[in-house]
């Protein structure tokens, strides 16, 4: 289970992104810090994606999350209908199993669904 | 600087050229554009090829094949855009005085990675997790039709018109037309698109030759003059951003408008990056042929259709025509010049003086588009 994902801001100016980066594509300072993000977002778009390659389990939900700390996460919408998805709607983080990686081994990730 | 313009212009019909080497795909499209700008291979005195993901030394590659050698080869990657990009390299070379004639090529061959998705950069964090191009391009649609009411029949009417123009094309990949109920009803790809919302995987190249202007008497080939040679960067922005406003061409729209001394409204001809239908209708307004959410109608009414009054993609556009990659840039030069010209046969653009072609690129986080390329021809 993904507990919280991780961004970085920096004690310099301030400027927040995710992934987390060793130097700020702001200022260029190297004094990043940790964000801890927060769980709930809410999801700004979404595609159904039935082709990719090798070793992604398809169709899954590529989508880009809205997190209050005014980061945008990429990642895929799990345990979802495609019916059920609407543009600025509730999501929470979680984990999911998305396929097999190019080093044979499950490729687990954070991943976000809605929030019931 | 000094005006440049294109004395010539080559290419090959872009389809699938398995058989073939990346140099055997291009050496046709180079002899073309030189045989029409009436040059001797020793007036060339640079030559730049742009190609995403042909490998080392492309340019030495094609061009050995036809003895092109011992002159300054550049190669140049700016993924959708590389040819686009060599373009520039060429225009400011020659603009700048230091050559008088020079040689660009874009070419491609994705046949080499046996279909599918085009292969991205894996270092990057969202192709890690999973994002390719058609899911981003996919995410954008879904977007823009919430925002602005687009429906999914709009949205299939752009391949519609697409494959209607790639029809008149004897060099498009796709030359037959389809309904909206066929688009409609293709296999999913990546929703709201189906297979025939999205250009083909191909292989292509294509070929031209500028000089500076002031010589372009010397030779055999009908001058069309770049008004505007013009590329950009995406702005990297980590947090929110808009993304049915395609920022990176709405900047280099306003530059290369300035730099050719013309507006949209001037511009007769377009030859823009539809990658996926909805790219076409965000390019209308981002290049400034309507207002926000106004596209539909644009395509609706037929003005940008064959016969309308600002056609784009007369040559069937990357849904129909292809998109190798790499060649693209170059290859939507080549339909721009004929254009220009008026050697495009029932696909003519009546009248048409000013083109604007728009090649732009490149998935990687945190970027509306990686590349763009921006450039403005004139008759």
């Amino acid at each position: 289970m993904t507990d919280e994902l991780i961004g970085s801001v920096c004690q310099d100016c301030g400027a927040r992104l995710f992934p987390p980066a060793a130097v700020c594509p702001e200022c260029m300072s190297e004094r990043m810090a940790e964000l801890p993000l927060s769980r709930e977002g809410t999801l700004y778009a979404w595609s159904v994606v039935h082709v990719a390659p090798k070793g992604w389990k398809t169709p899954y939900i590529a989508g880009y999350v809205d997190l209050p700390e005014q980061v945008r996460v990429f990642t895929h919408v799990v345990d979802a209908r495609p019916d059920e998805l609407q543009s600025d709607m509730k999501v929470r983080l979680t984990s999911a199993n998305l396929g097999i990686g190019e080093d044979g081994q499950p490729l687990d990730s954070y991943a976000f669904t809605p929030a019931r | 600087m000094r005006e440049v313009s294109v004395i010539g212009v080559g290419m090959i019909p872009f389809g699938k050229y398995r058989e073939k080497t990346l140099a055997e795909i291009a050496w046709p499209a180079v002899k073309q554009a030189i045989i029409d700008a009436g040059v001797k291979k020793t007036d060339i005195n640079a030559a730049y090829c742009g190609t995403a993901l042909g490998g080392m030394m492309s340019g030495q590659r094609v061009l050995k094949q036809l003895g092109i050698t011992g002159l300054p080869i550049v190669n140049v990657e700016n993924a959708c855009s590389s040819s686009s990009s060599a373009f520039r390299e060429a225009w400011i070379g020659v603009g700048a005085g230091v050559y008088d004639v020079a040689l660009v090529i874009g070419v491609e061959k994705l046949t080499k990675f046996g279909g599918g998705t085009l292969p991205l950069e894996k270092e990057d964090f969202e192709v890690a997790h999973g994002l390719v191009m058609p899911a981003l391009y996919g995410m954008r649609a879904q977007r823009y039709m919430h925002d602005y009411g687009l429906t999914p029949e709009q949205l299939a009417k752009v391949a519609v018109k697409s494959r209607k123009h790639g029809a008149l094309n004897p060099d498009a990949q796709f030359r037959n037309a389809v309904t909206v109920e066929e688009v409609m009803k293709a296999r999913p790809i990546a929703e709201p698109f189906t297979l025939l919302h999205c250009c083909p995987s191909g292989d292509g190249a294509a070929a031209a030759v500028v000089c500076a202007s002031e010589i372009a008497g010397r030779f055999s080939g009908k001058p069309v003059r770049v008004l505007a040679s013009e590329v950009n960067s995406g702005r990297y922005m980590t947090g929110y951003r808009d993304m049915t406003t395609p920022e990176i061409t709405v900047r280099g729209a306003h530059e290369a408008y300035e730099l050719a001394g013309v507006g949209p409204e001037d511009v007769d001809v377009f030859e823009v990056h539809d990658a996926f239908t909805i790219a076409e209708l965000l390019y209308y307004e981002a290049l400034g042929l309507c207002g926000r959410g106004e596209a539909a109608r644009l395509l609706e009414d037929g003005t940008t259709s064959l016969g309308g009054k600002k056609p784009v993609n007369p040559s069937g556009g990357l849904l129909s025509k292809g998109h190798p990659v790499g060649a693209t840039g170059v290859a939507q030069m080549v339909e721009v010049v004929r254009q220009l010209r008026g050697e495009c046969g029932p696909r003519q653009v009546e009248g048409a003086r000013v083109g604007l072609t728009h090649c732009t690129g490149g998935g990687i986080s945190g970027f509306d588009h990686g590349a763009c390329s921006i450039h403005i021809f004139a008759n």
